[in-house]
């Protein structure tokens, strides 16, 4: 063989046990979906909900300005402009569409290809797997969710000039992204390791969303009960925004029994998740 | 410690298939050809020793670590190319390397460096940065063997090594298992169909069948037990002059057109093979002494085990 002439050479150096043995899957994740065709078009387009609130703040606290003056009025409260900001149906929309690019195929992909014999001869285990494709997922939900939850909070006390914020604002406004977050990342996640085929997740992904939504108007237009809009992904999310922030419910049901579906949803996603992971790697 | 893999009557079942029965299997440092036929059990003893899987009944020690226990801290020590088609999709060869020597524990910068050596040992260093969908069968191999050196193993198990490569492929991927071999600092275990494969790259071999070991040893060792085997090649009608034989207490078996292997019966002088021609009316016209080869004793190894 003409190559090899110095033969196979070893490596000198120590493998390093980690306790965050699944940061490379994360970080590789990551990097990918970064890299995918229409990121930016996407990022932006999560990132827009942001600077049109972004605006409204800086309009509500300079009254000779006239412009975006009605979503000014709505937003009476900080309450009502954070729960507005998390929880309107564009950020929704666009979340949905997030989880579609960037998790649709993290698991599937490996299903496809036949990856997991890769993975699982090294020093991984299965909750180390899961816990770094889950955290592209999360990742990406809270970059668009969280992160400017808490730069729009800055930005108020800057154009206010005041630093004065309530715990329960503050906590809501840390809560809610991270509820809304880890209940949509364990869906994606779970329906990802349904199949290889990311055509048929990322539909799968969509139906849940409009399904949900038009199974609880249906329902709700026959018995005439607003306990329907529970199966509904878009008015849990508005429901539990208003349960978080302390405002008036928008439909007409105990705001806290929308914390229900979110806890539901993530818990069958992680008995489904263990349930396939723990047969892909006994079949790897 | 001398012994890389000690197993103690090591069970496991698929439903109600049993893959493992009652493996009691002791492996010293070195080279070691898996065989067995179709559903012998190898795959699942490879996944079973990777941690995969884990034993029904019975115990078991890879490289002083409790099998089944702490397997992350045993794969570290193991690399494993697959036999599937496997990959992750998205990356370039040097990437996935990389990607998969860090998550064996590599630094970084370690593993990125090691992609590089590894990828240019196994002949891919003009390819690494073709995305590994695109690979060929043959790069595909190469690369899956790029992947498990990567973190420099010290056991090192090759499922079906040489599957699906061209003559010259499957040659060069003979060669880079020889050439690690010959460094002696990684024990091997190939699992393959292709015995000449396996006879020109280990010294030792296990079979296995019906998920038992039926033989274990050196490949000479088990050629040995075939020595008095001939090749005999007969003019007129063979049908009497083999049930003769076979009377007389040889085997005997058809290989290609007129082409016989004959075992006489121990203490019996190979020329009564003549008399029972001269008697029969069939002249022989090709008589030597066999080379045995691994498949012989293979097939020997596997009637024997079945009880033939």
């Amino acid at each position: 063989m003409d190559i090899r002439e110095k033969g196979y050479s070893r490596w000198e150096g120590a493998l390093r046990a980690s306790r965050f043995d699944w940061l490379p899957i994360a970080r590789n994740g990551v990097r990918a979906v970064f890299k995918k065709k229409y990121a930016k078009l996407i990022f932006s387009l999560c990132a827009s909900n942001f600077f049109i609130f972004l605006a409204a703040v800086y309009v509500s606290t300079k009254p000779e300005l006239k412009i975006l003056g009605e979503l000014v009025r709505l937003l009476k409260s900080d309450a009502e402009l954070f729960k507005t900001f998390y929880s309107n149906g564009f950020l929704t929309f666009m979340l949905i569409i997030l989880s579609v690019f960037s998790g649709a195929d993290l698991i599937s992909s490996d299903l496809k290809f036949k990856a997991f014999p890769l993975y699982f001869a090294r020093p991984l285990s299965r909750l180390d797997y899961l816990a770094g494709k889950f955290s592209v997922v999360l990742f990406y939900l809270l970059a668009f969710t969280l992160a400017p939850g808490v730069l729009l909070l800055l930005f108020k006390m800057l154009f206010t000039g005041s630093l004065a914020v309530s715990p329960l604002l503050l906590l809501a406004i840390l809560a809610f992204p991270i509820i809304e977050a880890v209940c949509l990342a364990s869906l994606t996640m779970a329906l990802s390791i349904l199949s290889p085929n990311t055509r048929f997740i990322q539909i799968a992904i969509f139906l849940v969303y409009i399904f949900s939504n038009n199974l609880a108007q249906i329902l709700k237009a026959i018995f005439r009960s607003d306990y329907f809009f529970l199966f509904s992904l878009s008015a849990n999310v508005e429901q539990l925004g208003s349960f978080l922030f302390g405002v008036k419910p928008a439909h007409g049901y105990p705001a806290w029994l929308s914390l229900l579906l979110p806890l539901a949803i993530s818990l069958l996603s992680v008995w489904l998740l263990a349930w396939r992971i723990r047969k892909a790697e006994e079949g790897a | 410690m001398d012994e890389i893999i000690q197993l103690e009557s090591v069970s496991f079942r698929y439903g109600d298939v049993e893959a493992i029965r009652d493996v009691s299997l002791t492996l010293p440092a070195g080279v070691f050809g898996l065989l067995g036929p179709n559903g012998a059990g190898k795959t699942t003893l490879m996944k079973l020793l990777l941690g995969f899987l884990h034993p029904a009944a019975g115990r078991g020690e890879i490289m002083g670590q409790a099998m089944g226990e702490r397997h992350k801290s045993l794969r570290r020590l193991i690399g494993y190319m697959p036999e599937s088609d496997c990959l992750i999709a998205g990356l370039d060869a040097v990437s996935l390397t990389a990607y998969l020597g860090e998550l064996s524990g590599m630094p970084r910068q370690e593993a990125m460096k090691r992609a590089h050596d590894v990828l240019y040992y196994v002949g891919l260093e003009e390819s690494r940065y073709r995305k590994v969908e695109t690979y060929s069968t043959g790069m595909k191999q190469r690369l899956k063997l790029a992947q498990a050196l990567v973190h420099d193993p010290r056991l090192l198990l090759l499922d079906e090594p040489t599957s699906g490569m061209d003559p010259a492929g499957r040659k060069e991927m003979l060669e880079l298992i020889r050439d690690i071999a010959r460094k002696g600092s990684m024990n091997i275990i190939i699992s393959s169909h292709l015995l000449p494969d396996v006879e020109s790259t280990c010294r030792q071999v296990v079979i296995m069948n019906q998920g038992r070991i039926a033989a274990e040893g050196a490949i000479a060792d088990l050629k040995k037990d075939r020595r008095n085997l001939y090749e005999i090649k007969v003019v007129g009608d063979p049908l009497p002059f083999l049930a003769q034989l076979r009377e007389q207490g040889w085997q005997a078996e058809e290989r290609d057109n007129a082409l016989f292997l004959v075992i006489p019966p121990a203490g019996t002088d190979p020329a009564t093979l003549f008399r029972a021609a001269h008697q029969r009316g069939v002249q022989i016209r090709h008589f030597r002494q066999s080379r045995i080869s691994l498949e012989d004793a293979f097939m020997d190894v596997i009637r024997g085990s079945n009880g033939h």
